[in-house]
């Protein structure tokens, strides 16, 4: 939860404001209560007050948007307060630009509250400028790589709005993100959503040249880090939704589910490449991956080399999940006796 | 913080003062910050020492007469707190509450019902209030609380399916809205609404249930996505998930059920989400939800479709077909 903010300079509560004498505030209501105490900070229950008192009379104002502004900077998971600008921000034909430009301060601040973003949402319907979005959403997610609802945000703006121009900077965008971190689920998340979830663009039509471009891409990215959750994850959704079998990645997989070797060659191989001299080999991930390719060719012997996979990853490599590993045997055993 | 000095039993009696504890203190600076979620707390506190078999714990009256005060008349929901705004999170806490305290009697049903289906979106998902957030979780959320109250026939339960369908990813996962990353937490509402629908066959068990299994860690702990940190709430997210589609023997049981053990205060009580850190009420409850999906001894067998104890929802007819561990005796 973020701490409690103290809107700077120190204000004369509105109890005080002969601007507000005309509002009767609304304490409140209190009772016995086993699991919830109530202790305000004084300028938070003068707020709230003055808060309800307004939302009782109805009131549409200037000064609403800055009592409620008050309120959420105290409280920004107050979602009353929230829900009430929004409404007098439309009742007053408010400009827009102004109330976005407050909330990109909000956004960089809060930005693992719901409501600040679908506040946003709601403020970008009315507007319908999505362009200038994009770069506040790069900039936030700069500063928190992995936050969930500014992701969603990204994907709701571009599907939303669905403007070729939006669209055209978001592999690049990904790019960036990756080159950071490129253990980032998030990240591989949105390259599938672009790629594959959001319908096929322009200059995209061809698709078996997007299946090798992003299989490259994934197979080039896994030789820089093996030992990848997302990576292998987005490989096998690739091969999944495309309907590839995964026997046709055999000669990648294969280099990764061994030691490496002492020495290694320098021939550059694009459509396979090689782990790195550091790597730490074997990796499951390629185990497990070579195991289904094993599965998926069929009979007695592949069944035999996939088994003796799954014991290697329940045994040796992947103990935690000793237990689906001998699932995966008893299964495969089952199927093939 | 020695690792020799964290607790590998479960601490109950400090855990049932902690929660009836938690309505006394007066010195929390934070709490006001938190009226919010306070019939969300009540839920989760009352949860837990149902769990821990202490259901009297609280004084029922008086927590029946504070729901009752958190009712907004204009909207026929419940609001977190009294002069709060309605919300469909409080609304299911205000139900669960009584479900447990069987005294559903006490609150207009037909309305409630009114306002749950109100919030429905042609879509099919369903918002969380009228500032419009939609999120599968309120999905969920809506169709426990109609199930509980016996009017699911009053919502759209296709287009509640088929909404839940298109939050599907690659990977197995479902995430809060269409297009959005797979996440433990969402993948438990998808899965939980889907068996409350009886729509299981929406969900690939095996590629899901090894998502769900990717996501423990060396150290026994939960993640919510890849290369994320443990935290306890994703025990129950997880378990719950793979209990409800038969995978918790994929789990590493023990270690899980060492590293929830070692996030307890062993002074004050309460659990936290990594060892050492602050506890919370809400992590005290999935905390206790998921040794109860665990099997521990002693704790009294969890619903993980609805996050209740299950011979409640066994005795109103609503049990699924999920596979908790057997309970040990110690």
């Amino acid at each position: 939860m973020p701490a409690p903010e103290t809107a700077a300079p120190a204000k004369l509560k509105y109890a005080e404001r002969p601007e507000w004498a005309d509002v009767e505030p609304l304490q409140q209501y209190e009772i016995a209560n086993p699991l919830a105490p109530i202790l305000y900070s004084e300028e938070y229950k003068d707020a709230t007050d003055y808060l309800r008192g307004i939302v009782k009379a109805g009131e549409r104002s200037e000064r609403v948007l800055e009592l409620t502004e008050h309120v959420i900077r105290l409280n920004p998971a107050h979602y009353s307060a929230w829900q009430y600008r929004y409404e007098t921000l439309v009742a007053l034909s408010a400009p827009l630009d102004v109330e976005l430009k407050l909330m990109d301060e909000f956004a960089d601040k809060h930005l693992k509250t719901y409501q600040v973003w679908h506040h946003r949402r709601l403020l970008l319907l009315l507007t319908r400028k999505p362009a200038p979005e994009l770069a506040l959403i790069a900039r936030i997610l700069q500063r928190d790589e992995k936050n969930y609802h500014t992701w969603a945000h990204r994907q709701w703006l571009l599907a939303f709005f669905n403007e070729p121009s939006l669209w055209e900077g978001e592999l690049d965008f990904v790019d960036t993100m990756m080159n950071k971190d490129v253990r980032n689920n998030s990240v591989w998340h949105h390259r599938f959503f672009v790629v594959f979830q959001s319908g096929v663009r322009e200059g995209e039509e061809d698709r078996e040249r997007i299946l090798k471009r992003e299989l490259i891409y994934v197979k080039q990215n896994i030789s820089l880090a093996p030992n990848n959750a997302s990576a292998w994850n987005y490989l096998r959704g690739v091969l999944e939704h495309t309907r590839q079998p995964f026997g046709s990645l055999a000669a990648f997989v294969q280099p990764y589910t061994v030691p490496l070797p002492a020495s290694t060659t320098d021939i550059v191989d694009l459509e396979n490449p090689p782990p790195g001299r550091d790597a730490d080999l074997p990796c499951a991930a390629a185990i497990e991956f070579l195991a289904d390719v094993y599965e998926e060719r069929g009979g007695a012997d592949n069944v035999d080399k996939a088994v003796e996979l799954w014991r290697s990853l329940a045994n040796e490599h992947d103990t935690i999940r000793k237990k689906y590993w001998e699932w995966r045997i008893r299964e495969a055993l089952a199927t093939s006796s | 913080m020695n690792r020799e000095q964290l607790p590998s039993t479960l601490l109950t009696s400090l855990h049932v003062s902690y929660i009836q504890n938690l309505g006394k203190s007066t010195d929390d600076l934070a709490y006001h910050l938190t009226a919010h979620l306070r019939l969300n707390a009540i839920y989760w506190g009352l949860t837990a020492l149902f769990v821990m078999g202490h259901p009297d714990a609280l004084e029922k009256e008086d927590v029946i007469q504070y729901i009752q005060s958190c009712w907004v008349e204009e909207a026929g929901g419940f609001a977190p707190h009294p002069g709060h705004d309605v919300h469909i999170l409080d609304t299911l806490s205000a139900i669960q509450i009584l479900v447990m305290y069987d005294a559903l009697d006490r609150i207009d049903i037909p309305r409630v019902v009114k306002f749950i289906v109100s919030l429905q979106q042609p879509s099919g998902v369903f918002a969380g209030d009228s500032f419009g957030e939609i999120d599968t979780r309120f999905t969920y959320i809506a169709i426990n609380a109609l199930s509980l109250l016996g009017c699911l026939d009053q919502m759209d339960r296709d287009g509640a399916a088929n909404y839940i369908k298109q939050c599907r990813n690659f990977d197995g996962g479902f995430g809060r809205c269409i297009g959005a990353e797979s996440h433990s937490a969402q993948v438990f509402v998808c899965v939980a609404a889907l068996a409350i629908l009886d729509r299981l066959d929406e969900v690939d068990g095996d590629t899901l249930g090894w998502w769900l299994s990717e996501r423990q860690l060396p150290n026994g702990g939960l993640n919510g996505r890849p290369e994320k940190l443990e935290d306890v709430c994703y025990s129950f997210w997880v378990l719950s998930a793979m209990s409800i589609l038969h995978k918790i023997p994929w789990i590493d049981a023990e270690k899980l059920t060492a590293f929830i053990l070692s996030c307890q205060d062993p002074e004050k009580g309460g659990i936290s989400d990594r060892p050492g850190n602050m506890t919370d009420v809400f992590h005290t409850n999935f905390g206790v939800a998921a040794l109860s999906i665990l099997g521990y001894p002693g704790l009294v067998d969890l619903d993980p479709v609805y996050c209740m104890p299950a011979h409640i929802i066994e005795a109103k007819g609503l049990q699924k077909g999920w596979k908790n561990l057997q309970r040990r005796v110690e």
